[in-house]
Formats: C-alpha cells, structure tokens, sequence
C-alpha cells in the first residue's frame, strides 16, 4: 500500500468523508472558517516536521504561507495563468525561501534561530508584503484580487463555489499528512529524528546535516506555502494581515498546545486558529446578570496563553500527544466490545 | 599498512593546548590503546579524527587519504566510526531505529521515495531492520530492540553505543571510554567481545579508556597522552613499567592497596584498621534508614522491597550488576523518582516522597550518574551554587584544593570540560554543600586512576569527619577495600548484607563473576547460523546491502515471504549457490 498501512488509509479516507461534508450546513462565515483552517493546519503541519521532527526552530511560518500566496496571486493575475500553476508556483517559491531560511540553520540553534526567522517574518511582513518596491509581489496596497479562478476546469470561485476549493485543499492536506506518517517512520525520517535528538552524533555516522537540514527547512516551508496558496482562493482576496508576525507565533503556541510531534494536532490545530476567534466574535458579546460583556477576538491570545501554561503542566507532550494514547485504548476496547456481540449474534 | 597516519595535530581552546603536536599511527586490524590523565587531550584526538573539531594545525590521513576539509559524515562514510564518552544516542528511538540510522546512511536512499513508501524503499528497510536485529544480538541486546534508547540503564546505552558504531560497518572505530560504570565481569566481557569483533570483522579500533584491566588486555599497542603531548609510546607491558606514565598516570605500581595511607598525606581510617582496636562496625542510630522501598518508571517495577541502613560516618557499598537496580535506589532516597511504596527515614525525619530539593537542603548529597551539572554555567559558579543548600556562602578553594585541575578551568563552561572534570566538578559540588550524607553514583566513571586513588582515599577522610556515605561503584574491590558494610544487589531489591571485610576475601564476588551471573554467558558471536536464521557474517552483510541489484531484492523478498523464512536466511542460501 503506496500510503502506508490500509487501516490508516481508511481512516484518513473517513476523516475526509466527513470533513468534507459537514459545512454544506454552515453559513458563508463558517464555511471560509472551515477552509481557513486547513489553511492553519497546512502551517502547523509544517511545524510539526520541522520542529516537532527534526528540532528546527522557526517563527516565521505564516510567512512562507504568504510567500504561497503572494505568489499564487501574481501568477493568477499578471501572467493570466489557471490557478493550479499559481499554487505550484506558490510551493516552489515557498520552498525557496525555506531553503534560504535554512541556512542560518546551519550554524544556528534554539533561541538565536527563533530571533533570526522572527527577524526574517518581519522583514516580509513590514516590507515584501507591504512597501511599494514589491508591489509587482503583493499586488500594490489592496493585494490581490482572485475572482472567477478554476481549478482544472472545476469551479472554484470565492464567491459561488467556496467549497470547491475547501474540499481539494482538505484532499491534499490528507494526502501531505499521510505521507508525513511514512516519512516520520521511514529512513529520511529516522535520519530527521536522529538530528533532532543528537547532531553530534546524527553528523559522526553518516548524515549529511547540512542537507537534511535545508531539506527539512525547504520541506517544511513547502508544506506551509501550499496552504497559504489556497488563501487567495477561498478568500477572494490576499492582504498582509493574515500572514503578519503575530500569526506565526500564533502558529507555534497551537502546534505546542496540540502536539507538535503529531500530525493528528495539525489538524486539530487548524480547526482551533480558524474558528475559535471567529467564534468569539460573533457570540463573545451580551450581557449577564445585567452586566454587558464582549470577550471578542482580542480575547484570542490571552485564551490561547491560559491554555499553553495549562497544556504545558498537565499535558507536556500537548493536547493530541498525551490524549491518543487514551484514545486508542478506548478504541481497542469499542473493538473487542463490538466482536463480542458479533459472536454472539 | 598504516590506516590511520594522525601527524602534528595542533589544538588550542581560548588558552588551553589541548593537543599539542600529536601524530599517532594505526595499522589494518590493530587495537591502538590511547591513556593519559583526565584532560590530556584524547577525546579531542577523536573529534578531530571524526571531524566535529577542525584542529589548528596537522594533517590526518585515512586509508591514505587526507581528510582535511572532509565533513564528518562524510568520513563516516569513508569508515570512521565512533562511540561517545557522553553518551549520545537518539533518546527518542528505539534501538532499531538507533542502528538503521548509520545503516542507511551509506547506501542511497530517496527522501520521496521513502515518504510513498515504495516497495524497493520497503525492502531496503527490511534489509536493514534484518542486519540491526542481528547486530543487536550479537552484543546480546535482543531483548531491548524496541525500547527507547534513552529509557535504558547508562551501562546498556554504552553498549548501545558500540553496536551503532558497529552498524554502519566501519573499518575503524573510536571507542571513548566504553568500559565506564562497567563492573569487572562485564568490563572481561567487554574485552572477549572487542577481540571477537576484530576478528571477524576485521575492524581497528583506537580506544581510550582510563580501566587498564580492559585497555592491557586487548591493546597491542598504546599511546599516552599528557597535556596534549605524547608522553609514551610502546606494548602494554612496556607502558605499565614505564617510570613517566606511572608518574603521570597510572599512580604506584600496587593496584592491591588503593586506599593505602603513603605517609605524609592526611590520616587515613581504613576499615581495615579498625579491626584491630576500634569496633567493626559504627553503631548507634541509623542516618538513613530505607523500609519496604519500591521504584519505577512507566510500568516497569525496577526495584521493590529495599531495605538498608546507613550509620553516621559510616561507608556503605551497594553492589550488583548492571541493571540491579542500584541506581534507582539512589535516586528513589533522593527523590529523583517517586518511591511507590515504602519509607525512607533520614536524620530521624520521614523524608519519603519530598522534592529532591528538600532532601537536598537536610543534608543528604546525591551525585547523580549523569552529574547533573548545567553545560553553560562556569566551574566556579558551579561550586558557588553548592551554598544555596546549606543557606551559607561556600568556599570554592577548598575544591579547587582537591581538585587543582579544576582551578586552571573556573572560568571554563562545564560543558565544555573533559568527562572526567565534569565528574570533579560533580563530586566538589556535592562535597561544598558539607552534607551529612552522600549518595554517590559510580564516582570513579571517566577518571585516571592516580586520582580515582585519591577519591577512595578521601571518603576514608569524609568518614573521619564524621560524613556517612552511600557509594554505588563499577571497582568493586577497591569499594569494599573502604568500605564497612555492602549490600548486594540483585532483581531490583538488596537481597543480602555483609560487612565489607567478609566480602573481601571472596574473590568470586570480586572479580564480578557471580554477581553478573545473570547475564554471565560470555559475548557470543556466532560463527554459525543460530535459531532464528540471523547469521552476522560479512557477506551477509553484503547481500542485505543496497548494492544488490533490484531484482535479486524482489526475488529474495518474494521467496521470504512465500516460504515464511527470513529474507537474510535466504540471502546467505543464494550467496553459497553462487559461490559453489
Ligand atoms: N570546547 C572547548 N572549549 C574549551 N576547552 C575545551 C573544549 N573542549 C575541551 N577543552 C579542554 O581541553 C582539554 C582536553 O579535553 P579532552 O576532553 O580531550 O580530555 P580527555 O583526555 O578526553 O579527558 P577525560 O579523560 O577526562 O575524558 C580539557 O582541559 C578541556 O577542558
Ligand atoms: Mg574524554
């Protein structure tokens, strides 16, 4: 089986079966919501490969969503290209970067590295995406425009047919996220555990750092720019604000609060940065008691700080890490429960 | 013919020469001994042979080749390979994974296929997954192949260590210090295995170790180190005569009285002296007393029912082979890990299940295996922190008195020191706090004898002032030489008591012989196949390679699966077919 285990392998095709669903009942905010989402969880999971499996540091992955983005933007309205060149375009350039970024990697670790690429998501977000010189990049200041866009023939515009582009991008995040398990179990992978886990003794049997590293970083950023090419679809638009510093920090703190050596938490993940903001707007104001309240998105952060401190003493390895474990037991016991009654039937 | 030609090597850090002008020859199928005083240079002598180290000066040429500018993997590639003092396995993975890591790394292998994960990426792995099974038997590491690395005992990962080294198929292997916290049965068998491996597999190794008992006996030929420079070079024999070396290193020829009193140092108590005059053994109210004790981590139970005592002023041993549990028993009374059933009684309070930093500040010093020390902080600061337990200001001077290497370092970062002044800086540290009690955890790992002699001497002194002590110790002889009492350790609980003097005379105990006799079948490498099909043998090797054609892969993959046998009994079957 190309994709790894068949048990897994359905239970991926389930889990899209049903994410691809469920929002044909949401309204219009809720249906982008579910494709931001998968947008997030593109850049979560690509945290999860470079930091939850090779021990990368980097705080600038929201940026290489925008670089996909920008960039799939630009095909789509300089060059007149179908959009799925704009998203190919997108992951090459994101990948680039990624690679560029890497370098400093090279020598680089821990705190150093993280003030390096906050440095760098800065940089992009002050100036690439926003100073004038760059307009050719961003589309000048009201960004991109992506209207009427297919892809390969299949009606994906913002407007009519949002859910077209959140079910291709929910398949591909499928599809990257089971190969992410085969990697995490194969070769390539073990050699990325090993430079998380030891450098010293990853680079003295063998592996070339210098390449897995930049692979990683390049990967990684790859990873995330597919996500952020899909932006400017679902969204109609692309603009600085999505892919500013603050949302790759936010990034981080997610991955860390579910579990950044899970893929599983990239998912969960995606769902929380999407909607829970949202969320909080729209019902996160009233009153009780007589008192009036408005708990709306500023509350997001603070939410988010309360639950990492709460996530890191009670769940060290995050939300997915310390829960799987019970889930899977309480599957196996579902299992043996349901086979008794078959027997006995 | 010389593989390894190490000529003028010139290493400085900051102020200090590490390597002075050092060139060392190794010839095909040679074990070179490498020895000399803590600090003199010898794990530096391997990070720039394997690399992580750009020396100053000098060349190094492998299989005549130079090795300048060539990254370290690259000469792992080339057949260097290494073992490392602090230990440095993928704690996350399991010893599988550990072994398939240098395995793969020399053949070719694509990142994308092996995220598809397609069928000749699935072979290989087979492949591999089949060679680490049967190097892992080899060095008797069977049972422990899907544990993570970083969840077995100190003295397991240094085996580890040497099977991963073996794993990527070397021609030459630098072994730093694989005999520490070994115990004299297991440091024998060590020795068995080092020549079984060299002569099967034709591997030279370089090793540096500071027990001799390991380094005379399987060394054909040594070099000593002393402050960067080569003091000596010659056969083992020679170098245990040699006057400079046992000046410099091995200390007085009489490895019989350790704990000897050589005139005009300080007045030493053995326990020996004792017998005559004073009585046996101290008496009186215990300082430590452990009841019913119980530890673990996860789900397994590694040590139940411990119950020992530990007088003031009064040196107890406990001993037992590796994985005995004495370890834990350490860190069970220190709090390090929460007992799980029963009472530890220190100083006549109930101390069980309180923070390690608690039982700390009562007095009771524990000096940890791994040393617990912070790489970044300096040495002095490193003894200054010692005060925060005892609420008053420490001196380090008295340290540094004990230990004059460590005042030339003060300022140096402790990570960056030798093992063995890490392991000073641990023991100081754990002595300025001036506790009533210390718990030390083989305190000789990683030091040159002439100091380790001293260190035994100064636990009779700390006993003189009335300090008890709890030692758990890889040279057991030279333990019980001081000590009062021992424990035994055996499964996880202190089965029998004694005092030490009894234990002296049986010289089975001593040479570890029947402690270990759990784990006592000497290493086996098996010449033939054995039960389940694995056969390490070169060729073997070879076929499960990924060199072999695709084919031939698929072919021997299908057969292994049709006829339910392994594909390396398959792959050896196809090779002696092709032979004949
Ligand atoms: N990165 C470094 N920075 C500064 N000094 C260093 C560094 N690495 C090693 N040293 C110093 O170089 C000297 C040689 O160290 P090395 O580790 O080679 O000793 P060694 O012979 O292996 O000793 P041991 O038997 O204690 O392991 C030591 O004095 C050590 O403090
Ligand atoms: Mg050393």
């Amino acid at each position: 089986m190309i994709l790894g285990h068949p048990v897994r392998l359905a239970v991926a095709v389930a889990a899209f079966l049903m994410l691809a669903l469920i929002p044909a009942g949401f309204d219009v905010g809720l249906k982008f919501d579910a494709a931001l989402s998968v947008v997030w969880a593109f850049g979560i999971l690509s945290i999860v490969l470079l930091t939850g499996y090779v021990g990368q540091v980097s705080l600038c992955q929201a940026t290489f969503a925008g670089v996909g983005a920008y960039a799939a933007g630009m095909m789509f309205n300089t060059f007149h290209a179908g959009y799925v060149v704009g998203i190919v375009v997108g992951v090459v350039a994101a990948f680039a970067l990624g690679v560029l970024v890497g370098l400093p990697a090279l020598r680089l670790r821990g705190i150093t590295l993280a003030i390096v690429t906050l440095a760098i998501a800065l940089v992009f977000d002050k100036y690439v995406f926003q100073d004038h010189i760059f307009d050719w990049f961003s589309g000048g200041s009201g960004g991109w425009r992506v209207d009427g866009a297919n892809l390969l023939g299949l009606p994906a515009d913002s407007s009519s047919h949002l859910l077209a582009g959140y079910e291709v991008l929910l398949a591909l995040f499928v599809l990257v996220a089971l190969l992410m398990v085969n990697l995490h179990q194969s070769g390539a992978g073990r050699r990325f555990r090993a430079i998380r886990d030891s450098e010293l003794a990853a680079s003295t049997m063998g592996v070339n750092l210098t390449r897995y590293k930049l692979l990683a970083f390049g990967l990684s950023a790859g990873i995330a720019g597919l996500g952020g090419s899909f932006y400017p679809l679902i969204a109609g638009s692309v603009s600085p604000q999505p892919f500013w510093v603050f949302t790759s920090l936010q990034l981080s703190a997610i991955a860390v609060l579910m579990g950044v050596r899970y893929v599983p938490a990239a998912a969960l993940g995606g769902f929380f940065m999407a909607f829970v903001p949202d969320i909080l707007t729209r019902y996160g104001h009233g009153t009780f008691m007589g008192h009036s309240y408005d708990i709306s998105y500023d509350w997001f952060s603070l939410a988010l700080g309360a639950l990492l401190i709460v996530q890191l003493i009670l769940l060290p390895d995050g939300v997915w890490g310390d829960l799987h474990g019970h889930v899977a037991k309480a599957m196996a016991a579902v299992r043996v429960h349901t086979q008794r009654r078959v027997r006995v039937a | 013919m010389t593989m390894l030609r190490v000529r003028d090597i010139y290493v400085r850090f900051g102020g200090v020469v590490a390597l002075d002008r050092v060139s060392i020859d190794l010839n095909r199928g040679e074990i070179l001994g490498l020895i000399g005083p803590n600090g003199a240079g010898k794990t530096t002598l391997f990070n720039c042979i394997s690399g992580v180290v750009q020396p100053d000066a000098g060349r190094i040429f492998f299989d005549g080749r130079s090795l300048r500018r060539v990254p370290p993997h690259e000469r792992a590639r080339r057949g260097i390979a290494r073992t490392f003092q602090n230990l440095q396995l993928w704690k996350s993975m399991t010893l599988l994974e550990n072994l398939a890591v240098p395995m793969d790394a020399l053949g070719r292998r694509s990142t994308i296929a092996d995220a598809l994960g397609n069928p000749l990426s699935r072979f290989a792995e087979r492949a591999t997954m089949e060679r680490a099974r049967a190097i892992l038997h080899v060095l008797d590491l069977d049972a422990h192949a899907n544990s993570l690395a970083g969840d077995l005992p100190a003295g397991i990962q240094r085996r580890v260590e040497i099977a991963r080294a073996l794993a990527m198929r070397p021609k030459l292997i630098l072994l730093d210090e694989p005999a520490a916290g070994l115990d004299a049965g297991e440091t024998k068998r060590l020795a068995d295995l080092l020549n079984a491996v060299r002569e099967r597999f034709h591997v030279s190794m370089l090793l540096v170790d500071h027990d001799m008992s390991l380094v005379m006996r399987v060394c054909d030929y040594m070099y000593v180190l002393d402050f960067g420079k080569i003091l000596a070079q010659g056969r083992p024999a020679e170098i245990r005569s040699d006057r400079k070396v046992i000046a410099a290193y091995l200390g007085e020829p009489n490895p019989e009285l350790p704990a000897a009193p050589d005139g005009a140092v300080q007045p030493v108590i053995t326990s020996a002296d004792r017998k005559d005059g004073t009585p046996a053994l101290p008496t009186g109210a215990p300082l430590l007393g452990v009841k019913g004790l119980a530890a673990g981590y996860g789900a397994l139970e590694v040590i139940r029912d411990v119950n020992l005592v530990v007088r003031p002023a009064e040196i107890v041993a406990c001993i037992g082979a590796n994985g005995a549990g004495k370890t834990t028993t350490l860190r069970a009374i220190s709090g390090i890990v929460k007992p799980r059933a029963g009472r530890v009684f220190f100083g006549g309070r109930d101390i069980t299940g309180r923070t390690p930093e608690r039982i700390a500040g009562m007095g009771l010093a524990h000096i940890p295996e791994g040393r617990g020390l912070f790489p970044r902080m300096s040495v002095e600061d490193t003894l200054l922190l010692a005060s925060d337990n005892t609420g008053q200001r420490v001196d380090p001077s008295v340290a540094y008195e004990v230990f004059p290497r460590l005042k030339q370092r003060r300022w140096q970062a402790v990570g960056t020191l030798s093992g063995g002044e890490q392991q000073m800086v641990a023991l100081a540290r754990a002595l300025l706090a001036r506790p009533r009690l210390v718990m030390v955890d083989e305190m000789s790992q990683g030091l040159a004898p002439t100091i380790v002699r001293q260190l035994f001497e100064m636990l009779s002194v700390l006993r003189s002032k009335g300090i008890a002590v709890l030692l758990v110790e890889q040279f057991v002889e030279s333990a019980l030489e001081v000590a009062d009492r021992a424990y035994i350790f055996e499964h996880g609980t202190a089965g029998h008591e004694a005092p030490a003097a009894e234990l002296r005379a049986d010289r089975k105990l001593i040479s570890g012989s029947y402690l270990g006799s759990a784990v006592d079948e000497p290493a086996a490498i098996p010449s033939e196949a054995n039960g389940n099909g694995h056969r390490v043998d070169v060729e073997l090797m070879e076929v499960l390679s990924l060199k072999v054609p695709p084919s031939v892969k698929r072919a021997i993959e299908e057969r292994a699966t049709r006829e339910g046998r392994s594909a390396g009994a398959i792959a050896l079957e196809l090779l002696e077919g092709v032979k004949h």
